[in-house]
């Protein structure tokens, strides 16, 4: 017993212990929800720090601490990266917070469990909403290839995040971008190959095999929604916005093609092919569908939305694309302009008041405006010419139409909030097959729309190019990104909840 | 899991034997001696394993659940703790943490089965909020490295695939001590290789030369004959 160990070992380090209570702590404000809990904005008292609260709900929980926490908690233990969210510890509130009921049974734990994370400004979808808001080429490259960076981490950790989305990136002021609520995320072994749940990421950024109904996938469903999310951005609404599954699959069958066995080997065999067999065959048409973007742009997107995930491209590849190393360059994150802290939840809540506000207006029958606009993109000058095509959309032409979209059937202000929504956020047919500028609708008053072929603000990109406009009213229904860090839980477009996912998620 | 043990917070937390083998105040007043302290948590590793027969889950989830539960000793009393339920609860969490849960009514089930007194005989409530003190007793570090990952490889190294089950079973038997608290897993794996080699005759010097790792904790590991025999006779 006496021998002393060498060095490596006994590296002890008898921490702290015992978690400290959330009092430590002053919540500031709300800034995301969903049924997993809330998250708040809070103020350490004694250090003054701004950090995130993410509250885990412990009452109606019969099977103990929640499995997606435990995930949560094991797997961002495990990584240390300057894009992946940093989990800073784990407080307890020890008894009946303000406007809560004290627990009956007087179990302390049933008030909650926090996770406090580093704070973010903003979410890349509160961001992009932002009326007025438009990316430049430099800073879309400059937040992709964080993105990258940081899910090719998690990937050689052998983590998949599996709900990569707008809500999910968090970026803070100084154009840092980390990736966030790992509330779906798993590990996963390249050696034995484990049925994973199909019932994972947000459906429109859920990949072709995971809607096919594969159980053994792996980090090529998270570059799907890496795929979806880049031609957001440069696309300036999603591309794939469909409202339940077989939407979702013919959405995407019609840009990315029918699969058959000799694009996609194997296809037959996934387990709900036939049910969604294509009736009638589509070739590929990617390409022609967005071909404003550059073409460095282009090539990269078409290899994430590969749809046989094992020719889809990895992390590590796109990383050394093209894209990002020619001009212009991705910018440093440091040179991007500070913004006014927005997170999804927070637009959508001001979204909300909004329209309350114009609903009162329009009940005393006065006359009203549309007051959030959507920008267009950051114009590439040589594709002036596009612009043009906005107002050939399908979509009827705009003020007029304001009042009604607003009561309208699938619109984003629709009310219904319920899971499984994700349908409204654009009328049905809002999608004009050729445009990248997004349909005509919602841009009253705006200076910006349209506006030639240089962007108004200062920050151009050296030869402009296609950029991001913001992308038009988030209504409740955008699949309950309910917020950073996660919170949001139902929703999110798939059939379940999170809830009902903890017993059968493997 | 995965991830690199040498950046893991199982690395960061190994422990000294003498900041494991503390008899917490609360429990010395009781009389329990360190003698009596390492032989609780010996039959709670016993109970532990027999519980997991019946929910039948992996090895690997009892492994996690006996580390839980020398971690949570540790930092907490048994006055504080009763190793009853926090032996089931550990078995509990690590099924959550392995991805190979089981319910919490499963495991009441059988502990009512398999004993009958009385101080065994712990309610479903009483698990859900044992396991909030044994999460907090962990600080919530839930990853645990076993032996047995390194184990097949280094057998397979050494061309002693025929040891399989031997070593196995005494990496298992390592569980009845604090080592996994203490020492790397690949070291506990490589000590158990060691005395398989002693018990097979196999002459493998030159192998372990090779390896280039510290003989001397090797040595040490199972230079504490007195606990591993008498232990491993248990």
């Amino acid at each position: 017993m006496a021998i002393a160990a060498p060095e490596q070992l006994n590296i002890t380090e008898v921490s702290t212990w015992g978690s400290r209570s959330v009092d430590c702590f002053e919540k500031l404000e709300q800034i995301g929800e969903g049924t997993y809990g809330q998250v708040y904005m809070a103020k350490e008292i004694e250090t003054g720090e701004i950090v995130a609260l993410k509250k885990i709900r412990m009452d109606n929980e019969r099977e103990g601490f929640p499995i997606t926490a435990i995930r949560e908690i094991k797997i961002l233990k495990k990584l240390h990266h300057e894009n992946v969210i940093k989990l800073k510890e784990i407080v307890t509130s020890t008894g009946p917070e303000k406007g809560e009921q004290a627990p009956a049974d007087g179990n302390k734990y049933k008030g909650g469990i926090y996770m406090v994370f580093e704070y973010m400004d903003h979410d890349l979808t509160g961001l992009a909403d932002r009326p007025g808001m438009r990316f430049s080429v430099p800073q879309i490259k400059c937040y992709m290839k964080q993105l990258l960076t940081g899910l090719h981490y998690c990937h050689v950790n052998q983590v998949l995040h599996r709900d990569i989305k707008g809500s999910n990136l968090l970026i803070d002021n100084e154009g840092n971008l980390k990736l966030a609520d790992f509330g779906l995320a798993r590990s996963f072994s390249s050696d034995h190959n484990a049925n994973l749940t199909n019932r994972v990421i947000t459906l429109w950024y859920r990949p072709p095999e995971l809607l096919l109904g594969t159980t053994k996938y792996g980090p090529a469903v998270d570059m799907w929604s890496v795929g979806c999310i880049f031609a957001e951005l440069l696309n300036g609404k999603p591309i794939f916005p469909g409202k339940d599954e077989p939407e979702q699959i013919n959405k995407i069958f019609d840009i990315c093609g029918t699969p058959n066995e000799d694009i996609w080997p194997g296809v037959s065999k996934i387990p709900w092919y036939n049910n969604f067999k294509p009736t009638r065959l589509v070739k590929r048409r990617l390409r022609e569908h967005f071909r404003h973007f550059d073409r460095h742009a282009l090539d990269l997107l078409d290899r994430m939305l590969a749809l046989d995930p094992s020719q889809r491209i990895s992390a590590k590849d796109a990383l050394d694309a093209e894209y990002f190393w020619t001009d212009p360059l991705p910018c440093d994150p440091k040179s991007l302009p500070t913004y006014e802290s927005s997170h999804e939840f927070q637009t959508k809540k001001k979204r909300q008041q909004q329209r309350q506000h114009e609903e009162n207006s329009k009940r005393q029958k006065l006359q009203h405006q549309q007051q959030h606009s959507r920008l267009p993109p950051i114009q590439q000058s040589g594709h002036g010419h596009a612009q043009m095509r906005a107002g050939a959309g399908p979509n009827p032409p705009l003020h007029s139409s304001q009042p009604q979209v607003a009561g309208g059937p699938g619109h984003h202000y629709g009310k219904s909030r319920g899971p499984s929504t994700g349908p409204g956020r654009y009328p049905p047919g809002g999608n004009p097959p050729g445009g990248y500028n997004h349909p005509s609708r919602g841009q009253g008053g705006a200076g910006g729309y349209g506006s030639g072929p240089y962007p108004p603000q200062g920050r151009a990109p050296p030869y402009g190019s296609s950029g991001m406009p913001s992308a038009g009213p988030r209504g409740p229904n955008y699949p309950h990104g309910g917020g950073p860090y996660g919170a949001s839980g139902t929703g999110r477009g798939m059939p379940g909840n999170r809830n009902q996912q903890y017993n059968w998620q493997q | 899991m995965a991830a690199n043990f040498w950046t893991s917070s199982h690395y960061k937390q190994l422990l000294d034997p003498e900041d494991v083998d503390v008899v917490h105040q609360m429990d010395k007043d009781r009389g329990i001696t360190l003698e009596d302290f390492k032989l609780i948590k010996l039959h709670m590793a016993n109970y532990i394993a027999r519980l997991a027969q019946h929910v039948k889950v992996r090895q690997r989830v009892v492994a996690t659940a006996i580390t839980y539960m020398r971690r949570v000793y540790v930092r907490r009393s048994m006055t504080d703790c009763d190793p009853r339920l926090v032996a089931p609860t550990c078995l509990y969490l690590a099924s959550k943490a392995e991805e190979s849960t089981v319910q919490a009514r499963l495991l009441v089930f059988y502990i009512k089965k398999l004993y009958s007194d009385e101080k065994f005989r712990y309610e479903i409530k009483e698990i859900l909020e044992m396991e909030m003190k044994v999460l907090e007793a962990l600080n919530y570090y839930l990853v645990v490295f076993h032996p047995y990952r390194a184990l097949s490889q280094l057998l397979q190294d050494a061309g002693m695939n025929d040891a399989t089950q031997l070593t196995w079973g005494l990496v298992n038997d390592t569980y009845k001590m604090d080592l996994i608290l203490i020492h790397p897993p690949h070291l506990i794996a490589l000590a158990c290789i060691y005395i398989a080699s002693a018990q097979m005759d196999k002459e493998n010097t030159a192998w372990f030369e090779e390896l280039r790792v510290d003989m001397n904790v090797v040595c040490h590991l199972i230079s504490r004959p007195k606990q591993f025999t008498a232990f491993l006779d248990y």
